[in-house]
């Protein structure tokens, strides 16, 4: 994979979201390693933007190197000897750094590690010894050759080989491999794990070192996209900021996700809340459709009926209430008399329509953000579909009007944003969902329902015919940039809103 | 390669050891990777005098992997399976190292036996046991060493069915005169054993017990 910068300066084979201005501005995309990047001024972060950078597994390894470094100079041991430690530290060099000025020896003995290290450093070697027998596979014949740690628990090299190697492939573990020794708790570092295994099972270890480290970083994270490499940094947002900022990274690899949870992107709605609404989703919504239109509640226990035939006198089988099903009255006022529902007014019947228009209400203002987020969500998933569509004719459209590449680049341009858009406003319904009625949310409402429309008319424009659509070029383009402004402007405000808390939930956050 | 030689020399050692009083045995002449491994219940223990066998099962990357063991003679002991002898000892899981060895694990097994951890346990209803009546848990391992282990010249080591049929109350540790009482009350005596082994309760006398095992046994 060549260096993650040249996907995003290199404008052909970009991805659906290059032209998207912000997301050049808005970040780093580049693991620069040995050059500088050259900022333009006009780079500030919007309030939606979070700061991030992508690192490729060189990055990471560099960061690792050099934070290894640091340590190391401070502490004067060796850099072998600092990656154990810092490894037994979960990369935390405040807790390492002050727990080794209290007591040096027992951290170096907690980790792992031989307290003569820094004074006299032995170099690993493999070496025969006369007069040797493996204790692991009992093996005595001469020249055998064989390795230890400090401990001098010595084993022949095939037997050590194995043991490291199994730990590595087999466990999957880098960052405790003792020595097999029985009950030493001596680490092999990394130099004596690239003198004793293969280079594949090397590489290995390097890969899970790499990935110990990111999960140990509060501030690094790996993108959840399939078969991508990379990690993101975003350093300015923690868990307990979470509540406040939607922290939104695009990877290397197109892939824009939330650091924060790590689901896709869910701008502008907050983790808490997704979190919430992908649960209230998952348990409710078809059964809530169905509920909503076959059953009422009985109105004195608010058990869910089912009529399935007879006539309309209910007694509920929960609490033996007896009502009307068409008037949701006690039965008791109707009389014994033959059925004859017209006493429409009668108190009882009104508390309980009371009531029962509550519950209902709340269902189907469920239902109604319900249905717009998965009309999105569906339209969302179509996306592709769209995608190739628009390359198609966007060929046609070449070869029809004589445009070239470049001009007809319009056209991919509009289906990115209308995707995005989409992605957009389907998580405002379900803040939308959460938020309590007044007038910034009103404010937000409103904001949200220009985005939806303008949204609807670049899709309209969209899908016309192919002759038509080179005329319209202008249109489309102008429509696509007004799209994305409104877009921004409704992620701008939210994100100030989070900021400032200025919107008030229905529900608690926690 | 490796392990064909070491298995060889563990059994060697084990046998020019006599002291230990741990004992490796093939099951046929062809087959390592399955062994018997015999050793005395420990002095001072309810299991003193008893014999036991342990099963040994030796994984092909031996001795970069534990031996599976399990007791092939039945032992009432927190840590270890009374229904199919699984054993519940950190070097045979995590702890273990490459440089261990049968005689050593085996030697573990025995020491286990000594020391129980009912806090870890592998048999929740004899760590209740153990936990809440330590005589009554004691008597009932004396009882199971004597029927099942050979302890004070009763069964041989092999044997996984016992000698003399069992005394359930012993096997148990279940108070004779509380199944008595419900016996009397029409039941039948395999059932109310069975009821009270299942809820873990030993012996009727604190209040609601009783009603409890009534419930269970009119289910």
């Amino acid at each position: 994979m060549s260096d993650a910068s040249d996907d995003f300066d290199d404008y052909d084979q970009g991805s659906e979201f290059d032209f998207d201005e912000e997301s050049f501005g808005g970040s780093d995309y580049g693991d620069n390693e040995g050059f500088e990047e050259v900022k333009p001024e006009s780079t500030k972060l919007k309030a939606y933007e979070v700061e991030h950078e992508v690192l490729s597994t060189a990055g990471i390894q560099q960061r690792q190197d050099s934070q290894i470094g640091q340590v190391a100079a401070i502490l004067g041991l060796s850099r072998e000897s600092v990656m154990v430690l810092l490894l037994y530290f979960k990369w935390n060099n405040d807790r390492l750094l002050e727990q080794y000025t209290e007591d040096p020896e027992v951290v170096l003995k907690k980790a792992g590690i031989s307290a003569d290290d820094d004074s006299n450093k032995k170099e690993y070697k493999i070496m025969s010894v006369v007069g040797f027998m493996c204790d692991i596979c009992c093996e005595d014949r001469q020249g055998l050759e064989t390795f230890a740690l400090e401990c001098d628990h010595r084993f022949c090299l095939d037997c050590y080989k194995q043991y490291v190697t199994q730990k590595i492939v087999d466990e999957g573990e880098s960052r405790n491999i003792q020595c097999p020794g029985d009950s030493c708790s001596l680490v092999v570092n990394n130099e004596g794990i690239k003198l004793i295994v293969e280079d594949r099972v090397y590489k290995r270890y390097l890969t899970l070192l790499n990935r110990t480290f990111v999960q140990d970083h509060e501030h690094l994270r790996w993108c959840p996209a399939p078969n991508c490499e990379y990690a993101i940094r975003c350093d300015d947002v923690s868990a307990k900021d979470l509540k406040t900022v939607v922290p939104t990274v695009q990877c290397a690899c197109g892939h824009r996700f939330c650091f924060g949870c790590g689901l896709s992107d869910h701008q502008p709605c907050i983790c808490i809340l997704v979190k919430k609404w992908i649960k209230k989703c998952e348990d409710d919504s078809e059964t809530a459709n169905w509920i909503s239109a076959n059953t009422k509640e009985c109105p004195k226990c608010m058990a869910t009926i089912e009529k399935n035939g007879g006539c309309n006198h209910m007694t509920c089988r929960k609490c033996k209430y007896e009502f009307c099903w068409i008037c949701i009255g006690s039965w008791a006022e109707h009389g014994t008399s033959w059925y004859n529902c017209s006493r429409y007014d009668e108190k009882s019947g009104v508390e309980a329509r009371d009531n029962q228009a509550k519950s209902r209400a709340s269902l189907e203002r469920y239902l109604h953000y319900y249905n717009r987020y998965a009309n999105h969500e569906q339209s969302a998933k179509l996306d592709k579909d769209l995608y190739l569509r628009t390359e198609k004719k966007m060929t046609q459209l070449q070869s029809t009007s004589g445009m070239s590449w470049i001009e007809v680049q319009y056209l991919a341009q509009a289906s990115a944003v209308l995707q995005q858009c989409r992605q957009t406003l389907k998580w405002t319904y379900a803040f939308a969902f959460y938020l309590e009625q007044n007038n910034q949310t009103h404010l937000f409402e409103d904001n949200q329902k220009d985005l939806e429309m303008a949204v609807e008319q670049l899709s309209e424009l969209f899908e016309k015919p192919i002759q038509e659509l080179a005329g319209l070029k202008v249109t489309v383009m102008d429509k696509t940039a007004y799209v994305n402004n409104r877009r921004q402007i409704l992620l701008e405000d939210t994100a100030k809103g989070l900021h400032e808390g200025r919107w008030r939930y229905q529900v608690e956050l926690k | 390669m490796s392990r064909s030689r070491r298995i060889a020399k563990e059994m060697q050692d084990a046998q020019a050891d006599p002291q230990s009083g741990i004992r490796l045995e093939m099951v046929s002449e062809s087959d390592i990777s399955h062994l018997k491994g015999y050793f005395e219940g420990p002095p001072g223990t309810p299991y003193e005098g008893g014999h036991y066998q342990v099963d040994i099962e030796i994984p092909s990357d031996y001795p970069f992997k534990p031996p599976r063991m399990k007791f092939d003679t039945k032992v009432y002991h927190p840590n270890i399976s009374s229904q199919t002898g699984a054993i519940c000892l950190d070097i045979l899981k995590d702890t273990w190292s490459p440089v261990l060895t049968l005689k050593a694990s085996l030697i573990s097994l025995q020491s286990l036996l000594t020391s129980p951890e009912p806090s870890n346990p592998q048999d929740a209803e004899v760590a209740k046991h153990y936990m809440a009546d330590r005589r009554g848990f004691d008597n009932t391992a004396r009882y199971w060493a004597k029927v099942y282990a050979g302890a004070d010249g009763g069964a041989s080591a092999t044997a996984t069915t016992p000698a003399k049929t069992p005394d359930v109350f012993e096997l148990y540790g279940i108070d004779r005169d509380s199944v008595k009482a419900f016996e009397s009350m029409g039941f039948d005596q395999q059932r109310i054993v069975e009821v009270m082994r299942r809820i873990g309760i030993k012996k009727v006398g604190a209040d609601g017990v009783e009603d409890r095992i009534l419930e269970e046994l009119l289910k």
